[in-house]
């Protein structure tokens, strides 16, 4: 339930309980109001007849008048003092009749005591409890109308920067470096929202950043290094005083920095890929790419013995050339790697889609980590990087990417729909 | 042949003029931008070997001034940034080639005697080891007027012996430089030795002596008589 409907259903019931129980008591409290003003003007009656009995010495003439009537009738006793609410019939409509309130009380006049009733009619007043009930209904009913619609366009407004923020958070991508942009709001609390949401957008970024910096100044600055031990090898081999024991532990050493290269320029390269340092884009005809990726590669199919079959449809991709070309590299050295001597490759490609399958020993690891860098088997010679970054690539191009195992061939099935030329 | 390195890691600067010296370049070595724009003043060189991250100015910076100079000088970039757009700026301000670190000083040789045998050879296409004639313009080895059929790896393989003859040539510098990096280092050390037998053989046949020696299966050498 959104927002609004929860607060707006509370809202307007509470309204409407309080408003009728409002209603009852402001019903009540007109009525006892209106009565007794009545009872004051019989009173006022009262006030009269004695006074003229005092001066008089008799009972004034009886009234009977529409909306007053004053009666007297001979008592034994006299009576208590009090007002009563009767009812009469209408005189003019049958059928129907019409309430008065009287005021009972008794008198003595020439050694006679009389019960004297005043009476007066309740219609007017009736008729203005009705009007003031109906007005007040009136009221009430365009205040909850106001009270909705005031509720409706003032909360959609009051809580748009609340929205706003939630969607730029829906949005947010720490990868991205576009800034949470906020419609600026006077509500105390959506300010303080929207200012704790940048600080907190803005630190996470920033430690992001120095992260990836770091990683990124740390392969930079072990390239020199790197290169000063590689150019001593380089020299150190040229001494034609070495014997082979000491060359074959130079070997090993120039392996190690090999490796130590290829760790540090993959690591490099997943680092540029997700930055995003390969915008530029040009139309890459994946059947020929394949091809010459499978001639670069000719001498290690051939060392192994395996056999390469190809079901090559057109298929055109706008992508930036080196990252096709690195894709589709890691997958065949993948391929070919981790296959047995005399397996096979077999890769289809249509127009939406590659699938490279090859054949090879299952998998010592969970295959669901097979895209996650530094997985690899304890006796691959690879980096561990060779598929992070074809997963890294698939990212950056909304590619599908997924393994699966089956019958002892290994398929990695890449979907481009989202590039199809 | 006069050459000069300018590289601020002195270790490695000591190593490129060592190896680059058995070859018979003279090099001077200078560390730092301003020591760089002195000399490039001072003298003239065959080629410049240029590191672009110094510690008081960018190479590309150096590469401009000399370019202003119209200084016929050869340059060869060094970055320990491998990044397209370095490369790409850099062989726009006219050097001749880039290398990112870490590279094999047999590659930085034969490159940077590419960028030489270019400036300075100009119509001369044609390297001469003793009995073998390469000829770059047309990929082609003639030995004792023979033509042979070799394939581009064995002959990417010969002109890399040659570019680097009289020293070990390792393993690694080999598989780098004949499938580069993304096709899997360590797996092409077999194939190595497969190509170079045949190039040994081809060679022989046609009547060329038996130069590339095998040096314990770590690496070979081009030794002329």
């Amino acid at each position: 339930m959104k927002l609004f409907t929860h607060y707006s259903r509370v809202n307007i019931l509470a309204s409407i309980l309080a408003l009728v129980l409002g209603s009852i008591g402001y019903y009540f409290i007109i009525r006892t109001v209106l009565i007794h003003q009545l009872d004051e003007t019989l009173s006022v009656e009262e006030a009269e007849i004695l006074s003229h009995i005092q001066l008089k010495g008799q009972l004034p003439e009886p009234a009977n008048y529409n909306d007053q009537q004053i009666s007297y009738s001979p008592a034994r006793a006299p009576v208590d003092r009090q007002f009563v609410n009767i009812t009469r019939p209408d005189p003019f409509h049958h059928n129907e009749s019409r309430s008065f309130r009287q005021l009972v009380f008794s008198v003595r006049a020439g050694g006679q005591i009389y019960t004297v009733s005043v009476s007066k009619s309740e219609e007017e007043t009736k008729e203005l409890q009705k009007i003031i009930m109906v007005v007040t209904a009136g009221m009430i009913l365009l205040l909850l109308g106001i009270l909705y619609l005031a509720n409706r366009l003032l909360i959609r407004r009051l809580w748009r920067p609340f929205y706003q923020t939630l969607e730029e958070l829906k949005g947010f991508n720490l990868s991205s470096h576009d800034t949470l942009s906020h419609t600026p709001t006077s509500i105390k609390e959506f300010r303080s929202l929207q200012q704790t949401v940048e600080q907190m957008t803005g630190q996470i970024r920033k430690d992001y950043d120095m992260l990836k910096a770091f990683a990124d100044n740390a392969s930079h600055e072990m390239q020199t290094p790197l290169a000063i031990i590689n150019s001593k090898l380089d020299l150190m081999i040229q001494d034609q005083g070495l014997g082979e024991q000491h060359l074959r532990q130079l070997q090993a050493m120039y392996d190690a920095v090999s490796r130590l290269r290829q760790l540090n320029q993959s690591l490099l390269l997943l680092t540029k890929i997700e930055n995003h340092q390969f915008e530029q884009t040009g139309l890459v005809v994946f059947a020929a790419l394949i091809e010459k990726k499978l001639a670069q590669l000719e001498d290690l199919i051939k060392a192994k013995h395996i056999t390469v079959t190809t079901d090559l449809q057109p298929c055109q991709l706008r992508m930036n050339p080196y990252l096709s070309d690195i894709l589709l590299g890691n997958l065949l050295v993948n391929a070919i790697r981790h296959n047995y001597d005399k397996g096979a490759i077999h890769i289809h490609l249509q127009q939406d889609m590659l699938l490279v399958r090859n054949t090879g020993v299952p998998l010592s690891f969970d295959p669901s980590t097979i895209f996650d860098r530094f997985t690899k088997s304890a006796q691959s010679e690879g980096t561990g990087l060779g598929l992070a970054i074809v997963r890294q690539i698939c990212d950056n191009y909304k590619f599908t990417l997924s393994y699966s195992n089956k019958e002892g061939w290994h398929t990695i099935r890449i979907g481009f729909s989202s590039l199809v030329v | 042949m006069k050459l000069l390195i300018v590289e601020d890691e002195k270790a490695l600067s000591d190593s490129i003029s060592s190896y680059l010296e058995q070859e018979s370049f003279v090099c001077d070595q200078a560390e730092s931008y301003k020591g760089a724009l002195e000399k490039i003043e001072q003298h003239d060189y065959d080629c410049i070997l240029l590191d672009i991250s110094l510690q008081d100015g960018n190479g590309l910076e150096l590469l401009k001034v000399l370019k202003s100079n119209h200084k016929g000088d050869g340059v060869l970039i060094i970055s320990a940034r491998n990044s397209l757009e370095d490369k790409v700026s850099g062989l726009k301000l006219g050097a001749d080639d880039y290398l990112s670190k870490p590279f094999h000083l047999s590659e930085l040789g034969a490159r940077v005697a590419a960028i030489i045998r270019r400036r300075h050879s100009a119509g001369s296409n044609l390297i001469r080891l003793a009995e073998i004639l390469i000829d770059i313009q047309a990929r082609s080895v003639v030995v004792n007027g023979r033509t042979l059929d070799l394939t581009r790896k064995e002959y990417q393989l010969l002109l890399y012996f040659a570019y680097n003859k009289g020293r070990v040539v390792s393993k690694n510098a080999i598989a780098e430089h004949l499938w580069g990096d993304d096709t899997g280092g360590a797996d092409n050390y077999d194939f190595i030795y497969t190509h170079i037998k045949n190039l040994r053989r081809k060679l022989m046949e046609a009547g060329a002596g038996d130069y590339i020696q095998s040096v314990y299966g770590m690496g070979y050498k081009l030794m002329l008589p």
